[in-house]
């Protein structure tokens, strides 16, 4: 009778603890043009009142892991999940010399290209994208280039962003 | 129409009026117009626009690029609404241009551009730019008659030298026509091929200053339009708009070249006007700017 209802003897029902869980990274505001993080106090952001940085007044403010999100400076941009670069940093713009106006609606290839032909195991840049505006957690990392250069290869680290949901897309 | 100040529209938007010009400045958008003490005046429609797109957006350049698109969408429709004859919708789109724009910015953006692209699209000879032409000429000449009487102490003289309302440069005379009374400018419009009796016409206008508009008609036709004014009230400044290529001869001569946007062609007008001092004294003015008026560039030497 272990484990069984003295009723009607059917199973009982019972609490099981969970197995551990990585804690997922705490999130942070940035600003998606300039890459400032707004309101930082005790290491915990808080909520700005406009949506719009205060810092630039030219981006909006974004919500990323920390293990991800951009600082002051940063070169990043923001794609949708067509793949199209809804946001360009100021540090971005200098990267690939584009200005965010002329890049937004523009698909990511006008900007990027995938550098991946020799990685082993590595994730492609439009998968990658994929799964991030998709609201997947964890952060993928791919290389890629310039579109109208070669010899340089930058690390991209893709991860996801928000609201609304898009891929944050990190060159180093 | 509602207008916001450059505050209000910041406060509505949740931004620092700082940040809303370098919106301005960079991005163009949101466009303002300039209230008559060159302050920044917002479009309602417009910012509201932008305040919809920035709670979507996930950039500026996006939520400015996502609020232009439902901006242009009223261009879209009057086209379509032109495109399948259909004099309704078409009333329709252009009334919700101007819910969300200044009648100015509606002609300029929206129903002169309509009319350029249908133009391209099907050609002047088409039945759809007939129907289109005819319709934009209406409602110009419509917006004309609900304008207010002028204010302005000057007056003007447009010689029509299109061919006819299905000339492609018909609605933008008709919108300079338009700009200027609304404006406050006393407008007088006639044909250029009618000397006959422009002597009286002119006598009873009294305008300040000439503009021949529209390349249909050759230069001697205007020219002895143009000079049976001057022998009516003597000599005044002479401007041209849409004269097909702006002949190169009228250089140099005190002839005016107005922009071909009507918009612009509008705003030089009224620099002209008060630059030359010619609104307080017609008369005088008009004397001193005799030696401006050269009817040779009319005549095309």
């Amino acid at each position: 009778m272990h484990g069984r209802s003295a009723r009607n003897g059917r199973p009982a029902l019972r609490l099981v603890a969970t197995p551990e869980l990585e804690p997922a990274p705490p999130s942070v505001l940035f600003c998606s043009h300039c890459g400032t993080r707004p309101f930082v106090s005790n290491k915990v952001s808080a909520a700005p009142s406009s949506r719009v940085c205060g810092e630039c007044g030219l981006g909006l403010i974004l919500e990323a892991g920390e293990d991800i999100a951009p600082h002051a400076g940063d070169a990043f941009l923001v794609l949708d999940r067509a793949l199209s670069v809804c946001a360009m940093s100021r540090g971005a713009e200098r990267l690939l010399a584009a200005s965010e106006p002329d890049a937004v609606n523009r698909h990511i290839t006008d900007l990027l290209m995938p550098a991946d032909a020799e990685e082993e195991g590595g994730e492609t840049l439009a998968v990658a994208v994929a799964w991030a505006s998709r609201g997947d957690g964890g952060t993928r990392t791919t290389r890629v280039r310039p579109a109208n250069t070669f010899g340089i290869r930058l690390t991209a680290r893709i991860a996801s962003c928000g609201p609304p949901r898009a891929a944050l897309v990190v060159l180093e | 129409m509602r207008y916001l100040k450059t505050s209000e529209a910041a406060a509505l938007l949740n931004v620092s009026p700082n940040t809303l010009r370098a919106w301005e400045r960079r991005f163009g958008f949101p466009k303002p117009q300039r209230s008559p003490g060159k302050h920044r005046l917002f479009t309602h429609g417009e910012v509201a626009a932008l305040r919809d797109a920035l709670q979507e957006g996930l950039s500026i350049s996006s939520a400015i690029s996502r609020a232009r698109e439902g901006l242009a969408a009223d261009a879209n429709s009057l086209v379509g609404a032109l495109a399948s004859y259909d004099r309704e919708r078409a009333d329709a789109a252009i009334e919700a241009a101007l819910a969300l724009r200044s009648v100015e910015r509606s002609v300029e953006e929206v129903l002169l551009p309509t009319l350029d692209e249908i133009s391209r699209r099907y050609s002047v000879e088409s039945a759809a730019w007939a129907f289109a032409a005819h319709w934009a000429t209406d409602w110009l000449r419509r917006a004309t008659r609900l304008t207010p009487p002028p204010v302005r102490q000057v007056s003007i003289v447009i010689g029509d030298a299109s061919r006819d309302e299905l000339d492609r440069d018909a609605p933008y005379i008709r919108a300079l026509e338009l700009f200027c009374v609304r404006a406050g400018i006393k407008v007088l419009s006639l044909s250029a091929r009618g000397v006959a009796g422009i002597g009286d016409a002119a006598n009873v206008h009294r305008p300040n200053l000439v503009v021949v508009a529209g390349g249909h008609l050759d230069d001697d036709t205007v020219a002895r339009w143009a000079y049976a004014i001057r022998l009516a009230v003597g000599a005044m400044p002479l401007a041209i708009y849409r004269r097909g290529a702006e002949r190169p001869r009228t250089r140099g001569t005190g002839t005016t070249v107005l922009p071909s946007a009507a918009g612009d062609a509008q705003r030089t007008l009224l620099d002209l006007l008060e630059s030359d001092h010619i609104a307080a004294t017609p008369s005088a003015s008009a004397a001193a700017a005799g030696a401006r008026f050269q009817m040779r560039s009319a005549r095309g030497q």
